[in-house]
């Protein structure tokens, strides 16, 4: 017992040296566990040298050399704290097996109760020491160590009595036990563990012969283990480190440990890099010394044996040895998974057995918890380290990010009211509504209701309905209305000529009627005529102004245009510049029929040779221009006079201005028709084709002649088309006309029908131009060299070329009348200035008959055949002198002569329908005071007598 | 010394994705917590004192219920929120910091009129 306390004192010492340093260097460093502790301590400064010396040589080497003396230093005084555990723990088992029979089992216990105190302490400060940072902590206190190492060796002996009270009343401060006690205790401690490892010796004999051998080894090992640690502080620096660890271990306390521990100087020089694990692993390797150095006593002295075993053998043999260590090794392994089984069976029974017993046995038992909880951590360390390892690489691998933020839950915060809904709303109430006067709604239109009616038309009728529908939108009947069916334009033709016809009857009736209108008629009456009217001059346009111009339709006998020229003195009327023409129905002499206004002087004036719906008149400006008598009267201006609305008809073309290249340049003085139609009758069967136009009325030219011998032909061309704005391209045409005169031909007469011999003396003025009726190509003219041309249209030559009077040559008489007979006998008259009238025949140049001395030398003024008897014709000299010729009753003087005093006969134009055999021929005389008289010559000058050609023509072969 | 350590082979053969059928599905975990939180908590009144106890019961409940629906690998999170329903506005939300291709979470609110009930359950692959 002596001795080995005595060691325990020098170990205790020395334990109580670095107790102190720790004291120091970490102030909650409780003395009572110091062994542990110091252990633990000095687990982690190796570690951490270890790891300085392999994971951070480039980092600390200047360090490391600076450092290299302490540290040797510091290992060896490791050593020494190694050396002095392990005196211990033999001292304890020296005691141990000393006090195995004395003792007992209460010992045991009331160590394991301390050991578990202890354990559980120390459980504490491993906790904290985990809380820091590994390596930090073992820099601190490895720094401290290098200053406060000195000082603590050099302590007193006293000291370690301190010590020694502090840990004993630190250990046990609930037994409250003296030093001696607690000293015996150790000792009795150290026995009982013996004891307790020999028991489990027996028990794990059947595991391993290593074991055993270990053991006994390990027997004989115990006295030297201060030499040995003595030499391994001779060692060199480095070299001493690794094996010196590796040693330590070994020394230290258990087998178990040792092999793990190359084996994981192995991993750590293979990881050499990675520091956290091999801290963890270091830590791991703490782990696994405290498990093996307290659970399993027998493992310990088993590889504390092969360890002096080991230290021993030369190196040649540690090939050998080595291998024995990996068998260990993996023993060791096996046993370590069957730990925590064996150490919960352990717990069972022993404790229970023993604890019943003695306090002294708690202890014992407490050491076994403490392995067990060591043994959990550790794995749970190795877990760690694991699983650091693991994420390290998985973290490669994948991909760690933020997500969006997820709205687990958005609960708006409920309003007041409804809250008290919540709450109280269904406690003995219930809500309802009620709205009155719902159903008092106003409403407002602003738009006045639609009124329809159904109606229908259809266009054009097809029947006598054309349209219907009913009356009202009440009546729903369809209500057929039925309306004649009325052709209206058969109703306007009718209604035009019945209107005409009812107007002359009633105009007739009111002559009959009222006897101002005979007498005046009577009046007026002349000894040739039986009867005589007036057409109504007497209207407010026609005021003072003279009629020149008398002209009659050859198809319709009773229109008669008569020309009025400008008043002497100026009218109120707006129309007192105009030249009027009116348009008379000779059977309605109340009224012109027509009146039209031409801007220019109308010298001559003829209308349309088949049908009178147009009238052309020349100028004096040389113009032509055309009325269309069919217009519609809206298009032309309107003045009412004496309550009487007169329609001024303005031409509907004129060429005016328009054509000025083909105009005359010369007043016109004669415009004739140029009809067609007795041509077609020669051409038979060519006709059809014009049949169209001549049915309008239009297939006819206009020959118009001014006093300088230009004959111009024009075409009248009716327009298809109705332009009620006016015509871009005719400029002549009035707004809405249809009616223009389109230029066909121009015809130089005095170059073409004078003999040179004439034209050298001077250019003859023509004067008058008439057509061949029979063959409209022929025509003569009148000059006023007395003789009179023939031509014909398209440049035909045909004689005679003139046609003279009896005596002389051309001298200066004017040809002022000629005229064809009507009944198709090529003969015509002239009139002369001169007084004489000839008749001449187509086919000689002379006269058959000429008359020098009718009128006593006044000159021909008119003349013109008789329209119902071929052998009468009627004369008007200038001295107003009306003379009736009948040639087949005298042909040498007029048979009637009457001379109108009352007023200057202007012009004269032969009335008659030579298709009726009524007797009805008249003569129309216009005055200079404006009046027309038309005078109905008797009947013995107007009817036909029989065979009246026949005599006539014997008559002119006769006097030729 | 609880597991066998160092066979190197087993390092490297990681699954990073999970099993299309064992994949965390949202739909099916929702449906799953409402169930659950409609068995229980259909009739409950809050009451501060049972709420404790009432949380750590349902969020154990489902996760045991999502574990035995069979997510593999998945380490399961189920935090389970009840609150009293006294008209304040509450907003939840989380944020998650995961790999989003193996990762999600599925969660469900159960409402009466005393108290609401807010479940986030986060399924992390373990890899």
């Amino acid at each position: 017992m002596e001795p080995e306390k005595r060691r325990t004192k020098e170990d205790t010492w020395k334990s109580d040296e670095l107790k102190k340093h720790l004291r120091v260097s970490q102030s909650d460093s409780q003395s009572e566990d110091k062994k542990q502790k110091e252990k633990k301590l000095q687990r982690a400064i190796e570690t951490h040298d270890m790891v300085d010396y392999k994971g951070y040589i480039p980092k600390d080497q200047d360090k490391d050399r600076g450092k290299a003396k302490e540290r040797t230093e510091q290992a060896n005084i490791r050593d020494e704290v190694k050396e002095r555990r392990h005196t211990e723990r033999k001292v304890k088992e020296g005691k141990k097996s000393e006090s195995k029979n004395s003792l007992g089992e209460f010992l045991t216990k009331k160590d394991e109760e301390g050991g578990h105190r202890h354990k559980s302490h120390r459980d504490q400060e491993l906790n904290k020491d985990r809380g820091r940072s590994h390596r930090d902590k073992r820099e601190h206190e490895h720094s401290v160590r290098g200053g406060k190492e000195r000082p603590s060796k050099e302590r007193s002996h006293e000291l370690f009595v301190k010590d020694g009270e502090e840990k004993y009343v630190l250990r046990r401060p609930k037994e409250g036990s003296s030093i001696e006690d607690r000293e015996r205790q150790l000792s009795e401690n150290n026995e009982k563990r013996q004891r307790e490892e020999n028991e489990r010796k027996k028990r794990d004999l059947k595991k391993t012969e290593h074991k055993k051998q270990g053991k006994s080894l390990r027997e004989e090992e115990t006295s030297h283990h201060h030499e040995r640690s003595a030499t391994d502080k001779g060692k060199s620096i480095e070299r001493e480190k690794k094996e010196d660890t590796s040693q330590r271990q070994h020394q230290g306390e258990h087998v178990s440990a040792w092999k793990p521990m190359q084996r994981q100087k192995s991993e750590e020089e293979l990881e050499i890099s990675d520091n956290y694990l091999t801290n963890y692993e270091d830590d791991f390797e703490d782990y696994v010394d405290d498990f093996d150095d307290d659970d399993d006593e027998d493992n310990d002295s088993e590889a504390r044996d092969s360890e002096e075993r080991l230290r021993e053998i030369p190196v040649s043999k540690k090939s050998e040895i080595e291998e024995i260590q990996r068998a260990i090794n993996a023993e060791n392994e096996r046993i370590g998974t069957l730990l925590p089984k064996q150490i919960q069976k352990e717990h069972e029974k022993e404790p229970n057995m023993e604890r019943q017993d003695s306090p002294a046995r708690g202890s014992l038992y407490g050491m076994f918890m403490d392995f067990e909880t060591a043994n959990q951590r550790q794995s749970n360390r190795n877990m760690a380290s694991k699983q650091k390892k693991r994420s390290s690489e998985l973290l490669r691998l994948i991909d760690l990010d933020f997500s969006v933020s997820f709205s687990l839950l958005d609960l708006p915060p409920v309003n007041e009211y409804d809250m008290y809904i919540r709450n109280f709303g269904k406690t003995n109430t219930k809500q309802a509504y009620v709205q009155s006067n719902e159903d008092n709604l106003e409403r407002d239109v602003q738009t006045d209701e639609i009124e329809t009616l159904e109606k229908w038309t259809q266009h054009p009728g097809d029947s006598v309905l054309v349209s219907g529908g009913p009356r009202s939108s009440n009546d729903v009947s369809v209500d057929i209305a039925v309306t004649p069916k009325i052709d209206s334009q058969r109703l306007t033709n009718f209604l035009r000529s019945a209107c005409q016809v009812i107007a002359v009857l009633l105009e007739e009736d009111r002559v009959a009627t009222q006897p101002r209108w005979n007498l005046r008629s009577r009046q007026t009456s002349l000894s040739i005529s039986d009867s005589c009217f007036q057409l109504n001059t007497n209207l407010p346009f026609l005021h003072g102004r003279k009629v020149s111009c008398l002209h009659v339709s050859q198809v319709q006998r009773q229109a008669l245009l008569s020309v009025h020229g400008l008043p002497e003195k100026p009218g109120a009327i707006q129309l007192d510049r105009k030249y009027i023409v009116c348009v008379w129905n000779v059977w309605q002499p109340s009224s012109p029929q027509k009146v039209l206004v031409c801007e220019a002087e109308v010298s001559c004036c003829c209308f349309s040779p088949s049908k009178a719906t147009l009238v052309f008149a020349g100028t004096m400006d040389g113009s032509l221009v055309v009325w269309d008598l069919r217009e519609d009267s809206r298009m032309h201006h309107c003045i009412k006079l004496n309550e009487t609305d007169w329609i001024f008809r303005a031409p509907t073309f004129s060429t005016d201005g328009v054509l000025s290249s083909l105009n005359h340049t010369y007043p016109v003085l004669a415009i004739e028709p140029v009809s067609t139609s007795v041509y077609k009758e020669q051409n038979y069967g060519l006709s059809h084709l014009s049949s169209q136009e001549e049915m309008s009325g239009l297939s006819f030219q206009i020959a118009s002649m001014d006093e300088n011998g230009t004959l111009n032909l024009w075409v009248a061309v009716e327009l298809q088309k109705v332009d009620l704005a006016g015509s871009q391209s005719d400029l002549g045409l009035i707004p809405g006309g249809k009616v223009k005169l389109v230029h066909s031909s121009t015809v130089q007469l005095n170059s073409s029908l004078f003999p040179k011999d004439i034209l050298c003396l001077r250019t003859p003025q023509t004067l008058n131009i008439k057509f061949l009726p029979s063959n409209p190509n022929h025509f003569i003219v009148g000059t006023d060299i007395g003789v009179v041309s023939h031509g014909a249209r398209h440049d035909l030559r045909v004689p005679p070329k003139l046609f003279k009077p009896q005596q002389g040559g051309p001298r200066s008489i004017r040809a002022n009348a000629v005229d064809f007979s009507p009944f198709g006998k090529p003969i015509f008259l002239v009139g002369c200035s001169d007084g004489s009238i000839r008749l001449h025949q187509m086919t000689s140049e002379h006269p058959i008959i000429q008359w020098n001395d009718s009128t006593n030398g006044q000159p021909v003024i008119a003349l013109q055949w008789a329209l119902t008897r071929p052998a009468v014709f009627f004369v008007l000299d200038a001295s107003s002198c009306v003379y009736i010729w009948d040639l087949l009753e005298n042909d040498l003087c007029p048979v009637a002569k009457q001379i109108i005093q009352s007023d200057k006969v202007m012009t004269m134009v032969v009335l008659g329908e030579p298709e009726k055999t009524n007797g009805l021929l008249g003569i129309a005389l216009a005055k200079q005071s404006g009046i027309i008289d038309i005078q109905y010559v008797k009947k013995r000058w107007a009817l036909p007598q029989s065979e009246e050609s026949e005599k006539l023509l014997l008559l002119l072969q006769q006097s030729l | 010394m609880g597991e066998p350590l160092g066979q190197p082979s087993l390092e490297n053969s990681y699954s990073l994705r999970p099993a299309f059928q064992h994949k965390f599905r949202s739909s099916a975990v929702k449906e799953c917590i409402h169930a659950i939180l409609k068995e229980n908590l259909a009739n409950v009144q809050y009451n501060p004192e049972e709420t404790p106890g009432l949380t750590r019961s349902l969020s154990e409940t489902i996760k045991d219920r999502l574990k035995a629906e069979g997510f593999h690998r998945y380490k399961m999170v189920v935090q389970v929120v009840i609150g009293e329903q006294r008209g304040e506005g509450v907003n939840m939300a989380a944020r998650c910091f995961w790999d989003a291709d193996t990762d999600n979470y599925a969660q469900d609110v159960f409402i009466n009129d005393s108290l609401f009930c807010v479940v986030a359950a986060f399924g992390c692959f373990y890899y």
